[in-house]
Parts: structure tokens; C-alpha cells; sequence
């Protein structure tokens, strides 16, 4: 048990080297956000300790997935493989015990403790197999896999244009549109398998032009209702409509180029930080696509040539 | 024609493949025999362009890799894609126009679940159909045979020799030295990276023989079964 431990720790500390940053400063850096973020929740609502209880329970769901139980279970005797579940939710789960302790809220931080121990003792089902149509089919991979990966967000954003509607509040519904803009972004952020790429008979810049057309059409498919929705019953703010939708556009853009620059490894830090710059000062932008472009198009001629 | 010289790959100091010289003509079947860790698999992945290597690979095609159909050992599929939605990524990306899927799926698969939920052969019998479908005119077959039944073991080797008839040329890697003798023209042994030995159809047996006796030799007896 105790080897198993070491070794998700060497995995971790892989990882983030890997991602670029040293271990010790990737602990501080994930520490440090950690305590950020969750200071400005408290801050922000008076349900942050809920909410608090409800992000740190669906930490857990990943661990109970019921593949990577079977080999746990395959591994351990029962009862070692039960201390296993019960230690690994109890260390997931031990930042947000004490930053709810440190907010004096004990009874939410005793819920989500037997909550946590209850958690080690689920099995989440197999894969949801039931195959969902989407309107990607003719251009198959990243929103094809990512539609049915998301879809509930993208109805839960339809949702929140109707509310948009019916409260009358604008902000509301541009939110929705940055919700399914964002929910397209995250479908580019991991690499594709190299065999993937190697299939296609086009040049870089061919390949590039074809992943952004998709991307773009796409995109604007999910978009569309709500763009249109917002259009009809916030006429005087169309020009906001427009100028977000663009600006998602071009962020979806930067998100590709960056990806197939790095390939085939994952974004690491420097590029994470370039985006990030980005989203502060969108202007930025102009420099950075040109440069993810060059960098992409060196990247992917050493597998498409 | 496809001409591989003195092809050389290593992972840090560890040579996989060293020296490596060998010619694949058209219509022609070629088998590639080896222990695991060889570095078959390294040889063809150097082939089909997914792995840096020292040396040359020559082809009469202007970009060989566009007309390479690699069956990897193991292929890989997304989580939630069916079986006619990768027949058509891998149709697409060689800009292929199919007009019925269902007409090509000559294994019967299930097409429209998602391609993760099937067993090994079906993944390998998906994979498979794919690279059929794109009209390569080069077959790396990694493992063709593995983990798939009989009735299809029978359709691949028929298969292989279609495909030879029509002038390809194709590569197999197998465990299974009868699929290799109902479909090589040539087999090459190769051991710790370099190609020890190449034997053609009329010496396949004796070939067979010997890797029996080296492979197996007294090592069954030294584990002293009871």
C-alpha cells in the first residue's frame, strides 16, 4: 500500500515536470491557487460552503471509476484495497476539510469527511455506452467526442439564454455564449494520438486550415441558437453579440495553433502563460497566432512530410 | 520499390535497430519474425514516419507515408466514437469519398457503437477495414492476426492475397508462424535489432524448426512442472 502511494507521487511529480514547473514550486504554485480561489468564493456567495462540499465530493467520482477499481481490486486484499479508497479520498478531500475548518464551518466539513469515506465504498458504472447523435458526424473527432462528452453543458447554456430571456438580463445570456465557446476551447486542449495526425494526406498548412474550418463551423453551429435568440430579444446589443462571438472565434483559433505548436506534447507552461497574457490583454492575440502558426507548421511537417 | 538503408534507432543509449537493409518490392508479401523487444515495431513505426531514425528510406512515392496503411499492434481509438464515425475520420483524411460504410464492413461489426466497446479482434478488424478502405498501396500489418477468430484469420489471409494480386506490397509482423507460411513470399528473422536471416517460401519450415528448438529448448524442462 505504501509503495502504491509512493509511486502516485512520483507519477504526480512527473507530471508536473513534464508540464514544465519543478514539483516543489508546482506544490506552492497549486497551493497558492488553491487558497486564492477558494477566499474569493467565500468571498463572492454566501453557498460557498456547499458548493465548496459539492466540488470536493465530485473530486472523488474519478477515483471510483469502476476500470481502475477492478486492477485496485485485482492488486490489494479487500480490506488493504479499502484503506487505499478510504486514505486516497481522505487526501483529496483534506485541503477543503481544513479551509472549511479555518472558515468555522464545522458541520459541512464533517458532511463532506463521512462523505468522503462513503464515496470510497462506490463503484461508479461503466462508461455511459449509449451512442449520442450529434450534427458532427461528417467531420468526426474533436467535436464529435467532445459534443457527447459535454452536451449537458451545452444544454444547461441553451437553459441560460431562456433565463436570459425570461429575467431580461443581457449579461446573462452573453455568459451562455462564453460557456459554449469555452466548452469548444477544452476540446483542443490534450493532444491527439501522433497516428492521428500521421493519417492525413494534406500539407501542414492544409491541415491546419482543414482543423480550423471544422473547428469554426462547428463552433458556430453550438453558438448559433444562442446568438440568435440574443439578436432577436436584445436587438440594441447585437453588436456585443457579435464582437464576442469573434473574439471566442479568435480565441479558438489561438487554442489550435498552440496545441499543434507543441505537439506532440501537451501545452506546457511557457505557452500556458502566452494564452493566459491573451485572455487579460486579447490585443496580444495579434502576435501570438501568427507565432503558434510558425511554430505549428514547423511541428507538424516533421509528421506530415 | 521501398529501400531501406542503414537504418539505425536507439532510445537514449539503448540501440534498437541497428544497420538495418532491406527492399520491399511490389506485389510482394513480406513477413517479419522476431521475439518481443526485437524492435519490429520500432522498425515499422521508423517506416511509416513516426519515429525519427539515422538512415535513409527511399519509395517510388513522392511522399511515402501517404500511401502507408499502418495496422498497429494495438490501435488506438477515442473514448467515444463509433465504428463508423473512425471508418470515416480515416477515410477523410486520405480525402476518400465512401458512399456506403455498411458495404465495406466486411467483418460485420457493429458499426454504429462506439469503437472502445469492442473486443481486441473487433478493434483490430475496425482498424483494419479503415486502412483497406483508403486504398494504400503499402501494408504494414502489425499483428494482423492477434486476438481475432478463426473465420476472420481466414478473411485477412484472404485478404493478403488479394492484395498482393493487386500489386501491393505488404509487411507482417506475427507471432503465428502458420499465418506467415499460408502468406509471405519472404521471411526475415530479426534478433536484438539486426536482421539475422532471410528464407523464402521453400525453406519456411526449416525455419519454423529452428525457432522452435532455439525458442523452446530445455527452458520448459527447467521449470520443473509437476
Amino acid at each position: 500500500m505504501t509503495h502504491y502511494f509512493k509511486l502516485q507521487y512520483k507519477m504526480l511529480n512527473r507530471h508536473l515536470s513534464e508540464f514544465g514547473v519543478h514539483p516543489v514550486v508546482g506544490y506552492l504554485l497549486g497551493l497558492l491557487c488553491f487558497v486564492g480561489l477558494s477566499v474569493y468564493l467565500f468571498y463572492k456567495t454566501a453557498f460557498a460552503s456547499y458548493i465548496y462540499v459539492f466540488l470536493a465530493i465530485s473530486l472523488l467520482v474519478n477515483p471510483g471509476k469502476t476500470k481502475r477499481n477492478d486492477f485496485l481490486k485485482s492488486c490489494f486484499s479487500k480490506l488493504d484495497y479499502l484503506k487505499t479508497r478510504l486514505l486516497e479520498n481522505l487526501i483529496l478531500v483534506a485541503p477543503f476539510v481544513g479551509f472549511l475548518l479555518y472558515r468555522a464551518c464545522f458541520g459541512e466539513a464533517l458532511v463532506l469527511l463521512i462523505g468522503s469515506g462513503g464515496m470510497a465504498f462506490l463503484n461508479f458504472s461503466r462508461p455511459f455506452t449509449q451512442v449520442l447523435p450529434t450534427p458532427f458526424y461528417k467531420q468526426p473527432f474533436e467535436f464529435t467526442v467532445g459534443f457527447r462528452r459535454t452536451f449537458l453543458v451545452i444544454f444547461f447554456a441553451y437553459f441560460l439564454t431562456y433565463m436570459a430571456i425570461a429575467v431580461n438580463n443581457f449579461n446573462l445570456g452573453i455568459f451562455a455564449i462564453l460557456l459554449v465557446l469555452f466548452t469548444c476551447l477544452s476540446y483542443y486542449f490534450n493532444p491527439e494520438n501522433r497516428f492521428f495526425v500521421w493519417i492525413f494526406s494534406l500539407s501542414p498548412r492544409n491541415f491546419l486550415w482543414q482543423k480550423i474550418k471544422v473547428a469554426l463551423l462547428s463552433a458556430t453551429l453550438l453558438c448559433l441558437p444562442i446568438d440568435l435568440c440574443l439578436a432577436v430579444f436584445f436587438p440594441e446589443y447585437i453588436k456585443i453579440v457579435i464582437g464576442v462571438q469573434i473574439l471566442g472565434y479568435l480565441y479558438l483559433l489561438t487554442i489550435i495553433l498552440g496545441k499543434y505548436s507543441a505537439f506532440p506534447r501537451a501545452l506546457d507552461l511557457p505557452q500556458g502563460i502566452l494564452i493566459a497574457i491573451s485572455v487579460w490583454l486579447p490585443p496580444f492575440l495579434l502576435g501570438i497566432i501568427p507565432f503558434f502558426y510558425v511554430q505549428a507548421i514547423k511541428r507538424l511537417k516533421e509528421i506530415l512530410e | 520499390m521501398i529501400a531501406i538503408k542503414h537504418l539505425s534507432k536507439s532510445y537514449g543509449p539503448k540501440k534498437v535497430l541497428d544497420d538495418i537493409n532491406l527492399t520491399f518490392e511490389k506485389g510482394r508479401v513480406y513477413g517479419i519474425v522476431g521475439e518481443n523487444g526485437a524492435g519490429k515495431t520500432t522498425l515499422f513505426k521508423c517506416i511509416a514516419g513516426l519515429e525519427d531514425y539515422h538512415g535513409t528510406i527511399s519509395s517510388d512515392y513522392d511522399n511515402l507515408k501517404n500511401h502507408i496503411g499502418f495496422l498497429q499492434t494495438a490501435p488506438y481509438f477515442f473514448s467515444k466514437i463509433t465504428g463508423r464515425e473512425y471508418l470515416r475520420l480515416l477515410a477523410n483524411a486520405r480525402k476518400i469519398k465512401v458512399e456506403n460504410y455498411d458495404e465495406k464492413n466486411i467483418f460485420e461489426l457493429p458499426l454504429d457503437q462506439y469503437a472502445v466497446t469492442y473486443s481486441t479482434g473487433m478493434k483490430k478488424k475496425l482498424a483494419l477495414t479503415a486502412l483497406l478502405i483508403q486504398s494504400n498501396d503499402f501494408f504494414i500489418l502489425d499483428e494482423p492476426f492477434n486476438g481475432v477468430d478463426i473465420q476472420s484469420n481466414m478473411l485477412i489471409t484472404e485478404i493478403i492475397h488479394q492484395l498482393k494480386a493487386l500489386n501491393k506490397t505488404i509487411v507482417i509482423a506475427s507471432h503465428i508462424f502458420s499465418t506467415l507460411n499460408s502468406t509471405c513470399d519472404e521471411i526475415h528473422l530479426l534478433k536484438g535489432g539486426v536482421f539475422v536471416k532471410k528464407v523464402y517460401q521453400d525453406a519456411f519450415a526449416q525455419l519454423e524448426q529452428e525457432l522452435k528448438d532455439f525458442t523452446i529448448g530445455n527452458k520448459v524442462e527447467k521449470l520443473g512442472l509437476r
